[in-house]
C-alpha cells in the first residue's frame, strides 16, 4: 500500500491556527480585498475535546483536514467520476474540470472537509499539497505549525516513529489515512 | 517593482516582532513564513498579516475631520495641508513654552524609533501605548537587578535543562507576544523532561499543556510568591552561595524578618492556593537546576511593581538570574549614537502624570514612562494640549475610555477644544480615528524602513533585524517615522540633518560595520548567535548603585513598599457584595490590543482560522445559581459601566471570575463592527476619575474590577 499521511500530535498541537491561515494563503483561497469572516474556504480545522469539572480540566486540540480516506464515500458519492485516490500517494483529489458541481461529495463526507466554490461551481480540499510534495516540499501545514504538531511521510512510517517515540496512536481518531498520537497519559 | 521571491523581513502584527519571510509574485504578497534564518516561526496573526495589506478599509489619503470629534466625518486633504496644520500648532505651543504638552502616543520600535528622537528634540513626551504595569515591573527589575526593563524577557525557553521549572505567572506564552518559535519551545523543553506549570485564574492554552494548572485568584500572584519565599527560607532551601556573594549586604536579614510571617498558609488565604500548593512548588523550584518565570503580559497584573518586588526576590533566593532556564539579562546592541543626541524633557519636572489627586504619592516613585491611561486626565487638566497617536489605540484600549472620549470632545469657555489637536496614524480608520483632527494614511509593515535592535520579548544576545519594504504602499500613505523626520526638519534642524530614515539607521550600523544596504544583502539579519550567561560575573556585578542585588528598596520605605505588600488590588475590595465577579481581561493568540490590524482582519475574526467575538467566560456551576445557560444574553455592569453580551458556560475558569477577551467593542471597520464584540473597557474603571491607586502602585485594573451579571 502507498500511502501518505500527516501525523498530528495532540500533544503539541495548542489549537493556534496558524496552518489553517497559511494554508488558504499558499492555496489562494482569500480574496483579500472583499473576504468577510465565516465565509472563508477553508482545507482544514481545529477540533478540540474538553473534559472534567473545574478544576480538574483537560483540552485537548487537533486539525482536521480531509482524511484522504481508505474507501472514500466522496469518490463513490460523485457520479462525474472527478474524485480519485492517487494510487502512488493515496491522496484523493478532485478534479477541478470534471468536477459539475453537484455537491454529492459533500454531502458524502463524514468529517465536513470538502468546500465548495459557488462562482465556478466546483468543489474542492485538501490535497496534501500535491504538486509541492511531488517537487520535494512538505504540506504547508507541517511547515507552518508553529509548534511542529504536525508531520509528513509515509503513513506506515509515521506510524513506526510513533510507536518508536512512546506515542499513543489514537486508533478511532486515526481510522483513515491521518494519523493522531499523543504522549501517554499518565494512569 | 521586487523580484519574485522569498524576502526576509519583520512582521508587526503584535509588538514580538518576528522575523519572517515574504514570497512575492508579481508585486503581490502571497504568503508568509517565519524566517529559518531566526527562530523560523510565524503565528496565525502573522500569516494573516497579507489580510490587512490589501484590505478594502486602507486608508490611503489625508483626511481631516469635518464634524466634530467623535462623529467621524472627513475631508481628504493633501500631505502639505496636514503637514502645515501639525507644524503650526507645534510651533505655537513651543513659543507658548509648552511643548511639554505634546505626548505622541506609540509603541516605540527601538529607543532611537525616529518618533521618539522628534520628541525628545522638540520638549514632548512618550507614552508607550502600554499599560502602567510594565512601568511597575519595569521600575521592579531596574531597582533590584539593574541594567535593562528586563520583565519584558521571558526566558530563554530553548536553554531550560531537563528538570527546569517554567512558571507561567498569568501569562498566555502561547497567545503570543513573546515570539512565534516560544510555544514550540516549551514543549520541547518539556519533551526534555523540564516542567510546566500555570498559575491562572482561567485554563488557558498554556494550561491545557500543563504539569499543573494552579488556578490562582487574580492578582494573588504577589501572596503566592511571597508564601514560596518564606518556605524557601524558612526551610534553608534558599541559594546561600548565590545570595552570600550577590546580595546586597544586610538586604537577606532585611528579607527574612518580613517574610517570617508571609507563611504558605497566611498567603494562601490571600491567593486561594492551598498552603500545601505553594510549599510544593517552593520546594520542587529550590532543589531544581532552573526555575525560569514568565509574568509578562499576563491577567496577574493587580500590583505590578509590588509584584515585580516579589517576583525578582524570589529569582534572587534561588539562584536564577542569567542562568540557563533563568531570568535573561540580556545585552544591549552597541549602535552608534546619531550626534547631537536630543534630551527629553524632565518627566519628574513637567510630566503630566503627577497632576492627579495622587501627585504627591507619586513623588515617591521613579516610573519611567506616563501612564498612557491618564491622557484623560491630563486633558482636563490642560497638561495635555497635543495628542499624536500611531499603531495605537487610546479610544478603546484605555480602562474606562468614555472618560478618555469625553476628555477629547472637552471644551473650554471660548468652545474650543482643550486638547487642541488630535492627530492619529492609521492602516484603517479606528475608533481613534473618530476622534481625530488629522487622520494620517499610514504605511504598514510590509511598506517601510525600520531598524530593530532592542532586547526585548524573545531577544536575548545582541542582535539587528531590518525590517523593509516589500510591496509599495496604497494611495499616499507615508509612514510615521518619514512624517515626524520632516517635521523634526521644519521645528527642529539641528537634530534632523541626516536624510531620510534610511540614512539615520546607516548612522546607527556604522558601529557594527554595517548599512541598510549591507544589512539588506546579508538577509535582513544580523547578530553573533550568543546570549552570554551569568554576565555579572565578568560584568563586576549588577547594574545597581552597589553592584549586588537590592532586595530592600529603602527608598519607598515612606509608603510602606521597601518589601513587597501581598495584598490584592484595591478595587479588589470595593462593593464586593454588589459585584460578586472578578473580571478577568484576557487575551487570545488571534488579537493583539485593540488594533485594528487584527480586529478588522476578516481571517482572524473568522470563526475557524481566528476569534469572530467575545462572549463572556461564566463557571458553569456559578451560571447555573443565576440560571444562566450557554448563550444567554445577559447584562455586566461594573461601578462604573454596563454591557450587553452573551454568555459562554465553562469549566475552564475560577468560579468567582468571569472573562471577557480584550480590544473588541469597535464601531468602525467593515470586519471589525461584526459579530457581538463588547469593550472590557467599558466596565473598567478609568484612573483620572475613579481609581487614585494605579499609578502609585504601578497597576491595572484589568484583573480586579468587580462585576454583577444578571439574566
Amino acid at each position: 500500500m502507498k500511502q501518505l499521511s500527516l501525523m498530528i500530535d495532540l500533544s503539541r498541537c495548542i489549537g493556534c491556527k496558524t496552518c489553517i491561515v497559511a494554508c488558504r494563503n499558499f492555496h489562494g483561497l482569500v480574496d483579500y480585498e472583499a473576504a468577510l469572516p465565516n465565509e472563508i474556504p477553508f482545507y482544514l480545522r481545529v477540533e478540540s475535546k474538553r473534559e472534567g469539572v473545574y478544576p480538574e480540566i483537560s483540552v485537548n486540540s487537533w486539525v482536521m483536514p480531509c482524511q484522504h480516506c481508505k474507501n472514500a464515500p466522496c469518490i463513490k458519492a460523485c457520479k462525474a467520476d472527478a474524485i480519485t485516490k492517487d494510487p502512488d500517494t493515496g491522496i484523493v483529489r478532485i478534479n477541478k474540470e470534471k468536477c459539475a458541481g453537484e455537491k454529492d461529495c459533500i454531502e458524502a463526507c463524514p468529517y465536513s472537509v470538502i468546500q465548495f466554490n459557488k462562482q465556478e461551481n466546483y468543489a474542492h480540499k485538501c490535497d496534501l499539497c500535491f504538486d509541492l510534495i511531488h517537487a520535494g516540499g512538505i504540506p504547508v501545514c507541517v511547515e507552518t505549525c508553529m509548534t511542529d504538531a504536525i508531520s509528513f511521510g509515509e503513513k506506515e512510517v509515521l506510524r513506526q516513529r510513533a510507536q518508536d517515540e512512546g506515542k499513543d496512536i489514537l486508533k478511532k481518531m486515526s481510522a483513515q489515512s491521518i494519523l493522531y498520537v499523543q504522549n501517554p497519559t499518565a494512569s | 517593482m521586487k523580484k519574485n521571491g522569498w524576502i526576509p523581513t519583520v512582521c508587526y502584527q503584535c509588538k514580538a516582532e518576528c522575523a519572517i519571510l515574504v514570497r512575492l509574485e508579481d508585486g503581490c504578497i502571497k504568503e508568509i513564513r517565519g524566517n529559518p534564518k531566526a527562530r523560523g516561526k510565524a503565528c496565525v496573526k502573522g500569516m494573516a498579516g497579507i489580510s490587512l495589506e490589501y484590505d478594502k478599509d486602507r486608508l490611503t489619503r489625508p483626511l481631516k475631520r469635518t464634524g466634530k470629534r467623535g462623529e467621524g466625518k472627513f475631508e481628504p486633504i493633501s500631505w502639505d495641508e496636514a503637514l502645515n496644520i501639525i507644524t503650526d500648532k507645534l510651533k505655537s505651543l513651543k513659543d507658548r513654552g509648552e511643548a511639554h504638552k505634546l505626548t505622541a502616543n506609540f509603541f516605540p520600535h527601538s529607543i532611537t524609533d525616529p518618533k521618539w528622537r522628534f520628541l525628545d528634540a522638540y520638549g514632548g513626551f512618550i507614552n508607550t501605548a502600554l499599560p502602567h504595569c510594565d512601568s511597575g515591573k519595569i521600575v521592579a527589575c531596574i531597582k533590584t537587578m539593574g541594567g535593562v526593563p528586563n520583565h519584558h524577557i521571558p526566558p530563554a525557553w530553548f536553554t531550560v535543562p531537563k528538570d527546569g521549572i517554567m512558571i507561567m505567572s498569568g501569562r498566555h506564552a502561547f497567545g503570543g507576544l513573546d515570539d512565534a518559535s516560544a510555544p514550540g519551545h516549551i514543549l520541547d523543553a518539556k519533551a526534555r523532561g523540564a516542567k510546566l506549570v500555570v498559575l491562572d485564574p482561567i485554563f488557558t492554552a498554556d494550561a491545557a499543556k500543563a504539569d499543573w494548572w494552579i488556578p490562582i485568584k487574580p492578582a494573588g500572584d504577589t501572596a503566592f510568591f511571597l508564601g514560596m519565599i518564606q518556605h524557601i527560607i524558612a526551610n534553608d532551601l534558599y541559594n546561600k552561595k548565590f545570595i552570600d556573594k550577590w546580595v546586597r549586604e544586610g538586604d537577606f536579614n532585611k528579607l527574612k524578618n518580613y517574610i517570617e510571617d508571609k507563611t504558605p498558609e497566611a498567603m494562601s488565604k490571600i491567593c486561594d492556593v492551598p498552603a500545601a500548593d505553594i510549599k510544593k512548588l517552593a520546594t520542587e523550584c529550590a532543589k531544581a537546576p532552573s526555575v525560569g518565570v514568565d509574568s509578562f503580559k499576563g491577567i496577574m497584573l493587580g500590583q505590578a511593581l509590588d509584584f515585580g518586588h516579589a517576583w525578582t526576590i524570589f529569582l534572587a533566593v534561588t539562584g536564577n538570574i542569567d542562568n540557563p532556564g533563568g531570568q535573561p539579562l540580556p545585552d544591549l546592541t552597541p549602535m552608534t549614537p546619531v550626534e547631537p543626541v536630543p534630551v527629553g524633557p524632565d518627566l519628574n519636572e513637567l510630566g503630566w502624570h503627577r497632576t492627579g489627586k495622587d501627585k504627591e504619592s507619586f513623588s515617591n516613585y521613579s516610573f519611567i514612562m506616563e501612564p498612557t491611561w491618564y491622557q484623560a486626565q491630563a486633558i482636563k487638566n490642560g497638561d495635555l494640549k497635543v495628542l499624536i497617536n500611531s499603531e495605537a489605540n487610546p479610544a478603546l484600549t484605555e480602562m474606562g475610555h468614555k472618560e478618555w472620549r469625553d476628555a477629547v470632545c472637552m471644551v473650554d469657555d471660548n468652545d474650543e477644544y482643550k486638547l487642541e489637536l488630535l492627530v492619529s496614524y492609521e492602516i484603517m480608520l479606528s475608533e481613534t480615528s473618530k476622534y481625530a483632527d488629522l487622520v494620517l494614511p499610514d504605511k504598514s509593515y510590509f511598506e517601510r524602513w525600520e531598524l530593530l535592535y532592542m532586547p526585548w520579548w524573545y531577544n536575548f544576545g545582541k542582535g539587528v533585524l531590518l525590517r523593509q519594504p516589500v510591496v509599495e504602499a496604497p494611495g499616499k500613505c507615508r509612514h510615521s517615522n518619514e512624517i515626524f523626520i520632516e517635521l523634526g526638519k521644519r521645528l527642529v534642524p539641528e537634530y534632523f540633518t541626516f536624510k531620510d530614515d534610511v540614512e539615520y539607521y546607516d548612522i546607527q550600523l556604522a558601529g557594527l560595520g554595517l548599512s541598510v544596504k549591507k544589512l539588506q544583502d546579508m538577509g535582513g539579519l544580523w547578530s553573533p548567535r550568543t546570549m552570554g550567561f551569568r554576565k555579572y560575573e565578568k560584568n563586576g556585578g549588577f547594574g545597581t548603585p552597589s553592584g549586588k542585588l537590592h532586595l530592600y528598596w529603602e527608598d519607598l520605605e515612606g509608603v510602606n513598599q521597601a518589601m513587597p505588600r501581598p495584598g490584592l488590588a484595591p478595587e479588589y475590595e470595593v462593593n464586593i457584595d454588589k459585584y460578586p465577579f472578578i473580571l478577568i481581561s484576557y487575551r487570545t493568540i488571534f488579537h493583539a490590543g485593540a488594533g485594528q490590524w487584527t480586529h478588522n482582519n476578516p481571517q482572524l475574526r473568522d470563526t475557524v482560522s481566528g476569534f469572530f467575538e467575545n462572549p463572556v467566560l461564566i463557571n458553569k456551576s456559578a451560571a447555573t445559581k443565576l440560571n444562566i445557560k450557554d448563550g444567554d444574553n445577559v447584562t455586566m455592569s461594573s461601578r462604573t459601566g454596563q454591557i450587553k453580551c452573551k454568555a459562554k458556560l465553562t469549566e475552564r475558569i475560577r468560579p468567582d471570575c468571569v472573562g471577557l477577551v480584550h480590544g473588541f467593542g469597535s464601531t468602525v471597520g467593515r470586519t471589525a463592527t461584526m459579530g457581538q464584540g463588547v469593550s472590557d473597557n467599558i466596565l473598567i474603571p478609568d484612573s483620572g476619575s475613579t481609581l487614585d491607586w494605579q499609578d502609585v502602585v504601578g497597576g491595572e485594573s484589568h484583573v480586579s474590577t468587580r462585576v454583577r451579571i444578571e439574566k
